[in-house]
């Protein structure tokens, strides 16, 4: 039948298109969280310009000798920074290499693998992990790991000493206390972070794409190469960065159980030292230029934090344009 | 299914997933096992010493004595940690949100993300040596300037899991809302916020469990006392981590128990509070 | 939103919980009557009210602590807080005038004065022996001079059957063990004093030169705080490290006796202690040096502590505060410290100390 009339208007909310007051609301919220993003820009050029002013005594002291020579000797005012760079990247490399795999493979069983039953015990599991204090790793790391360590890291080193590059990196004897070991504790404080990061990124790959990969014929672990990681790249990066500025910026674990010996060496059951661990290490009793000399180290941490950033986003867009 | 499936597939690949899930199992026992060992000494440890006493009664001032307790290391704990995450988490919720709602792939939000990672990797000691310099020179030592030092901590980690969690939710249900006429703001607080609970709480639970443990940046901002001390802004306070720090490098074999009891103390409170907001995530987030 | 809320309130629950069942002290700063003190530690005080904040060196730790407690009970309205955190954090705090005194085991730089707020005076307070501890069974009495302590913590000397130490242990049986060696990892004012010690005693031996970190050689151990390096000794036979008296005796370790400069062998004990703090030579603004002192029972390896306060006190509850905790310290509470392994000051050092404590300026007063 013909109509003649419009359709009576459907009833419109009231509070959602009402204009004027409203968008001034808007504005304000976009207002408000571009404040807050812009809060780590200001607070990152705090700390930068704070502490490169106190840095500055050391820097202009030393110039780029700081950044070049190992030799660190404060009581005679000689401050080289790069054995602790060496143990700080070393550590971490360390921390990643074995912290990676582990998360990946825990974030994967919380999502795809485990039956329903242990779902919620692993998952606790990982807080459990994450609520231990890093003080307390490094307690643990000094008093129970490290002399057990010492044993296993003496059987090794009698397995690889025939073997020409193996030798070198893993030789005794040793007190147990070294770059390895903290690599190792720095792994079990990575692995919280990187876990829950993934995990809740592998939680939301579409069921179809994991049911499309199954129709195809795909077992389960090709699905998730499939299905899984495609999907969740980004977000694996993310977590994985967030690893590694932990890693390198923590302080109280590593500084008990990296050995506190300033030196660069192969060895990596040897005793090192990295720039978090000699500055908490040594900052309590500096004064003068020592101190500046140790808050340089943390405006140099700063730096390879960023060089990291970058390098891994270099790598990361070169490996997305081949794919 | 898979087993169905599985009947038609070359004995390599077959092997291949035996393998993968393999290595699954193997990454959660390797997991399960150190802090298996860890647990098991603390435990051994810190047993004996905690009871209520323990939480509640105040310090010794000399720490060779024997007995409690840690009641204003509790306390500060809660406090210092309570309010860091009050600072932190609702600001780096709304930085994700402008990262991923407003930013996008601006050059500002670009750099604001990468800033956040560099932050994330600024030792714990320099944040606290930072909150010195800005906040307790000018105000003295204080539970608030701990809970500055811990939150400047904490910011990375909320913004980055927390913009992970929103990238997730999916854009129709943005569409969704905007089709019913809800302002971007209102969509955000109705729609993806509560979408993306889980992972921001989660996140945000990371964020805290990292700042109770940290030792490092209350050293030059809290000072010590050995009674309680409710008042976050006024007078020097303590906190579990720094007790634990102290008195394990102690000889004496009081402290030392101490130390143990507030390390199972602390573990014990993270833990919980873990396991309580997720709970209550899972209850009232909408599915 | 509402999650949110919930998880800080429940936060906020927990901690108004804990604080109504903690029953803690008040601390008020409120200003009681402040009838001028002053003058020696005998008389009675009025009772005073305030809370004085502290950091400094882990060395006197062990003292402050009985001290504070000691005190509590002389002026129970007094809350003294004292924060370990190194004599270099101290002494940096005092600086930035964030405390009100800082314990320190070394001297101010005289290029560092113009950074303090205003002028300052040392409050001497007690001394400790460092010791060398060791781990060798069997033997029990080991006796080293300075220029062989110098060789073994510089690696020169790597055995303990070696002739240098077999000379000055004539009669005892040592072993072919390798020596372990174990220093600080952390910076400390513990070290500083050994290795100037070294410095002064062996100074054509020594030559990794004092401070409170020094180049140790790559092949020996690090501990973090002296219980750390007691930890190494007491863990590795063999082993030999700096540790103070306190933290020693605690651990159980045996220790040497060092030659002194007299020559004479003296145990670390509190006698040999006091006996060097008489020897030394004492400046008028209290700083001393008992390293390497004189005297037939010094013992060579005693550190010195003080406290450094500003002498103008800015505020009258405070400042007469801080005046009655030291008059406690180096008065009544002296003795205190032999049950806590430190030696107490002796007479004349005491007397200078009171007199220096009076030099405080307390407005009002």
């Amino acid at each position: 039948m013909a109509v003649t009339t419009a359709p009576p208007a459907p009833p419109r909310p009231p509070a959602l298109t009402s204009p004027g007051r409203a968008g001034l609301s808007d504005k304000a919220f976009r207002f408000l969280s571009l404040g807050c993003g812009l809060l780590v820009l200001v607070i990152l050029g705090f700390i930068t310009v704070a502490m490169t002013q106190k840095a500055w005594p050391a820097f202009s002291h030393d110039g780029l000798r700081f950044f070049t020579t190992s030799r660190w000797a404060p009581n005679v005012e000689v401050f080289g920074s790069l054995s602790f760079v060496y143990g700080t990247v070393v550590t971490a490399i360390v921390a990643l290499v074995l912290a990676v795999p582990l998360s990946v493979g825990l974030a994967l069983f919380l999502s795809d693998i485990a039956p329903r039953r242990l779902r919620r015990p692993v998952s606790s599991l990982v807080d459990l992990l994450a609520a231990v204090p890093s003080v307390v790793y490094g307690l643990w790391g000094v008093i129970v790991l490290a002399p057990w360590l010492a044993g296993v890291y003496e059987r090794v080193s009698d397995i690889t000493s025939p073997i020409p590059v193996l030798s070198s990196l893993f030789s005794g004897p040793s007190t147990g206390r070294g770059l390895f070991t903290a690599g190792i504790i720095l792994a079990l404080m990575v692995t919280p972070i990187i876990t829950s990061i993934t995990r809740e990124v592998f939680d939301t790959v579409p069921v179809m794409a994991k049911e499309a990969a199954y129709a195809l014929g795909s077992t389960r672990w090709e699905m998730i190469r499939a299905a899984v990681f495609p999907h969740s790249r980004a977000g694996m990066i993310g977590a994985v960065m967030l690893g590694v500025g932990r890693a390198m910026g923590e302080t109280i674990a590593a500084a008990l159980v990296i050995g506190s010996s300033p030196q660069i060496t192969a060895n990596l059951f040897g005793s090192g030292d990295s720039m978090a661990a000699v500055i908490a290490n040594q900052f309590n009793e500096a004064g003068g230029l020592h101190r500046s000399a140790l808050i340089a180290l943390g405006v140099e941490l700063f730096l390879l934090t960023i060089l990291v950033n970058i390098v891994a986003r270099v790598v990361i867009a070169r490996g997305r344009v081949r794919a | 299914m898979s087993a169905m499936l599985l009947g038609r597939v070359s004995p390599v690949r077959r092997f291949r997933n035996r393998l993968a899930i393999g290595m699954v199992w193997l990454s959660v026992a390797t997991a399960a096992v150190p802090l298996a060992f860890l647990m098991v000494y603390l435990a051994q440890k810190g047993a004996g010493i905690v009871d209520w006493n323990f939480l509640t009664d105040d310090i010794p001032i000399s720490s060779r004595l024997p007995g409690p307790g840690m009641g204003p290391a509790v306390l500060g704990t809660l406090l210092i940690t309570g309010m860091a995450t009050l600072v932190s988490v609702p600001l780096g919720v709304l930085a994700a949100v402008y990262l991923n709602e407003y930013g996008g792939n601006r050059r500002l939000a670009a750099v604001l993300r990468f800033l956040s990672d560099v932050m994330a990797g600024v030792p714990s000691i320099v944040m606290g040596l930072f909150i010195y310099t800005v906040y307790v020179l000018r105000y003295g030592l204080s539970g608030f300037a701990g809970a500055l030092a811990l939150g400047c901590l904490m910011l990375p980690i909320v913004i980055r899991s927390a913009e992970t969690a929103l990238k997730l939710v999916p854009d129709e249900l943005r569409e969704a809302s905007a089709a019913l006429g809800a302002r971007t703001s209102r969509t955000i607080l109705t729609v993806v916020i509560p979408a993306a609970l889980p992972g921001i709480v989660s996140g945000a639970l990371l964020a805290v469990a990292r700042a109770a443990g940290e030792t490092a940046p209350l050293l030059f901002t809290i000072g010590t006392v050995n009674a309680a001390n409710p008042s976050l802004f006024d007078g020097a306070n303590t906190a579990l981590s720094a007790q634990i720090f102290g008195n394990a490098r102690q000889p004496f074999e009081a402290a030392i128990d101490r130390a143990w009891g507030a390390a199972l103390t602390l573990i014990l409170l993270v833990f919980v509070l873990t396991a309580v907001a997720r709970l209550v995530t899972r209850r009232f987030t909408v599915r | 939103m509402l999650r949110r809320f919930s998880r800080t309130g429940l936060v906020l629950a927990m901690a108004l919980f804990a604080a109504a069942c903690g029953g803690g002290d008040d601390t008020p700063n409120a200003s009681t009557d402040g009838t001028a003190a002053g003058g020696t530690a005998t008389t009675k005080e009025p009772a005073l009210s305030a809370t004085l904040n502290a950091s400094g060196a882990t060395f006197p730790k062990g003292f402050y602590e009985v001290a504070v407690a000691g005190y509590k009970k002389v002026q129970p309205g007094v809350t003294v807080n004292y924060n370990a955190t190194g004599s270099g954090a101290g002494r940096q705090a005092l600086q930035d005038g964030v405390v009100d005194f800082a314990g320190s085991d070394g001297l101010v730089n005289p290029n560092d004065l113009s950074k303090y707020k205003g002028e300052f005076v040392y409050i001497p307070t007690v001394a400790a022996p460092i010791t060398v501890s060791y781990n060798l069974s069997g033997v029990n009495d080991l006796t080293l001079d300075a220029d062989t302590i110098a060789k073994i913590f510089q690696r020169q000397v790597k055995k303990w059957d070696d002739p240098a130490i077999a000379g000055q242990n004539p009669g005892v049986r040592l072993p072919a063990t390798d020596i372990t060696v174990a220093h600080r990892s952390d910076g400390s004012g513990t070290t500083e004093n050994f290795t100037k010690y070294l410095v002064a005693a062996a100074p054509n031996t020594w030559t990794l030169k004092s401070g409170s970190t020094v180049e140790w050689p790559s092949d020996t151990q690090a501990g973090n705080g002296n219980q750390g390096v007691a930890q190494i000794v007491k863990a590795t036979p063999g082993a030999v490290g700096y540790v103070d008296l306190s933290d020693a005796k605690a651990s159980g370790l045996q220790f040497a006796k060092v030659k002194n400069k007299s020559g004479k062998a003296v145990a670390a004990n509190l006698e040999g202690t006091t006996a060097a703090l008489a020897g030394a030579q004492i400046n008028a603004d209290l700083s001393y040096n008992p390293l390497n002192a004189e005297g037939a029972d010094a013992y060579p390896i005693t550190a010195p502590t003080w406290i450094l306060v500003y002498k103008n006190q800015a505020d009258k509850v405070k400042g007469e505060a801080i005046k009655s905790f030291l008059r406690f310290v180096v008065g009544d509470g002296q003795k205190l410290a032999k049950d806590v392994d430190y030696a107490p000051l002796p007479t004349a050092l005491q007397q200078k100390a009171v007199a220096q404590i009076d030099l405080i300026v307390v407005p009002g007063t």
